[in-house]
């Protein structure tokens, strides 16, 4: 009942007043699935990148939590390689701070936040975690990799240093735990 | 012996050569009975028994026949008379006494001729509808009569009483009402009316937008309208108690000359937010959990009352929340908890409010 009209009236607002750098829709007729895109922030390793999200929208909603997964493959500390996020505001108290006067645009704004700002003292990936804090160079390197490589628009792709960047996600996960070690 | 049962029972047709099925009518008092239909008519009537018994003690379908016609016209002189059809003479003088009562005042009437709305217009303009079923036994029996009013219809009825003379007893009613709705006229006209979305005739009660999500809720008395309605002052607390205060400091100042609305201006010492002054968007502020005003009939009642969140909600909506958490505490029906904007203590009933 409350999920009805609440969904009507966020849908309303994302699409009149969306927080900048974000869109969000409806994927079908019924409002269970909604996209999203995030534009990845100036200045942090994911900039002109589009990051794609996936959000199920759970029955119990607004009383419980969207489910919110990226699409897009992201080199993140909280973000796993099925592109689960580790952030609070996706889960329920007392694990989590998930509260109804949050709201799909307000989750995906801490969503963008959370790009630009990693929190390596909660990390769901270990290794980047470790990376992000003792070598920070090398994170932003794979991590601009794995944007041009998955995030940046196709057609924008064909530049030559790009070629160099198409590394396949198992290399750069080997690599990154080769590199990690002699640090860690 | 076939020709004698065909001849008693003209309607009734043999359906094979041997002349053992039979199917038809039989006739009894006029009426026509379907032999197929006889089953479901007799057996509403428990006279089922009695047919069976007489098919046993009968020698042949002619006698049997005899024998079912007798149990027939019991069952059909035992029938409620709902069925039979009106004298012709009930139609004629229903047209007469709409003639003197005036076409005009007609509004409809079923192709039955049973069901009337009569029209009737007060001296302040407004137009109300008395619907009038007639009974079987009219005019022996009162008709069954509705209005959209707020107080039970009472009309004197007898055999002779005609429906001219109910409509003025229901003109005489609504007139009598007038002043009631003068009262409500002028709050649904110069307010902003939260509840009922759609006031009738016959509501008493009106929800009234005081801003700050606060409002108040009085309920007129149909018989004396400008006396103290039942006032009920709902929202937070900072902004509901000095109305309230207010409220029982200048009760004694209500003057029963004056309208409802000029009172409670005096009384409470504010001045209403109007359709002239306000948008309504600006006092119905939708509830912060399913981001809509209007849930079901409820609407968002439950007022944070921290003066710089005020935050308002559905019951419904915070009870759901807060109900889930861990965190909350329940002491008899009411729980405690959490405003889910300021984090504030906030509390709710576990009942629905009606």
């Amino acid at each position: 009942m409350q999920r009805i009209s609440r969904l009507k009236r966020e849908l309303q607002m994302l699409s009149t007043e969306p927080p900048p750098g974000i869109t969000c829709w409806q994927t079908e007729d019924n409002v269970n699935e909604l996209r999203a895109q995030i534009v990845g922030g100036s200045g942090t390793p994911y900039e002109s990148g589009i990051f794609s999200l996936e959000i199920k929208i759970p029955e119990r909603y607004p009383f419980e939590p969207p489910n919110i997964r990226f699409i897009t493959p992201i080199y993140h500390p909280n973000i796993d390689n099925c592109g689960r996020i580790c952030l609070d505001a996706l889960k329920l108290p007392p694990k989590g701070a998930w509260k109804p006067s949050l709201n799909i645009s307000t989750v995906l704004t801490s969503i963008q936040l959370l790009m630009a700002e990693p929190n390596p003292d909660d990390p769901l990936m270990a290794d980047i975690s470790s990376e992000f804090k003792y070598n920070k160079q090398l994170f932003s390197e794979k991590a601009k990799k794995w944007t041009l490589e998955h995030a940046v628009h196709k057609s924008k792709v064909i530049t030559p240093h790009c070629t160099a960047a198409r590394v396949s996600r198992s290399t750069l996960a080997s690599e990154a735990n080769t590199h990690t070690h002699p640090v860690a | 012996m076939d020709s004698l049962l065909v001849k008693d029972n003209p309607l009734l047709l043999p359906m094979n050569k041997e002349r053992t099925v039979y199917d038809g009518f039989i006739t009894v008092q006029r009426n026509n009975f379907r032999i197929l239909n006889l089953y479901i008519l007799l057996k509403s009537q428990s006279f089922l028994s009695l047919v069976f018994q007489r098919l046993q003690q009968s020698s042949d379908l002619g006698s049997f026949l005899l024998e079912l016609k007798t149990v027939l016209e019991v069952c059909v002189q035992s029938r409620p008379s709902a069925l039979s059809i009106p004298h012709p003479q009930s139609y004629s003088d229903l047209l007469s006494e709409l003639e003197t009562l005036g076409w005009d005042k007609l509004v409809f009437i079923d192709t039955d001729f049973r069901t009337l709305r009569l029209r009737a217009n007060d001296s302040s303009g407004r137009e109300h509808v008395l619907t009038v079923k007639l009974k079987t036994k009219h005019p022996t029996e009162a008709p069954e009569c509705a209005a959209d009013v707020p107080v039970p219809l009472v009309f004197h009825w007898t055999p002779q009483t005609t429906l001219a003379q109910l409509h003025s007893q229901f003109l005489q009613l609504v007139e009598s009402l007038r002043e009631f709705w003068d009262v409500l006229d002028e709050i649904d006209q110069k307010t902003w009316v939260l509840e009922p979305e759609k006031p009738c005739r016959s509501d008493a009660m009106r929800r009234i937008a005081i801003g700050n999500n606060a409002s108040i809720k009085v309920e007129v008395d149909p018989r004396h309208p400008k006396m103290l309605p039942e006032c009920c002052l709902l929202g937070a607390e900072h902004v509901v108690t000095p109305l309230r205060n207010k409220l029982n400091a200048n009760m004694h100042l209500w003057n029963p000359e004056c309208s409802v609305l000029l009172n409670l201006r005096d009384v409470l010492e504010i001045q209403f937010p109007s359709p002239a002054t306000h948008e309504k968007s600006s006092l119905s502020v939708e509830c912060g959990i399913c981001y809509s005003f209007r849930l079901d009939s409820g609407i968002p009642d439950q007022v944070c009352n921290d003066p710089r969140c005020g935050q308002p909600f559905h019951q419904d909506c915070l009870y759901q929340w807060l109900r889930a958490l861990p965190s909350t505490r329940q002491s008899f029906n009411t729980i405690f908890g959490e405003c889910p904007y300021c984090s504030k203590p906030i509390t709710v009933k576990m009942a629905v409010q009606k």
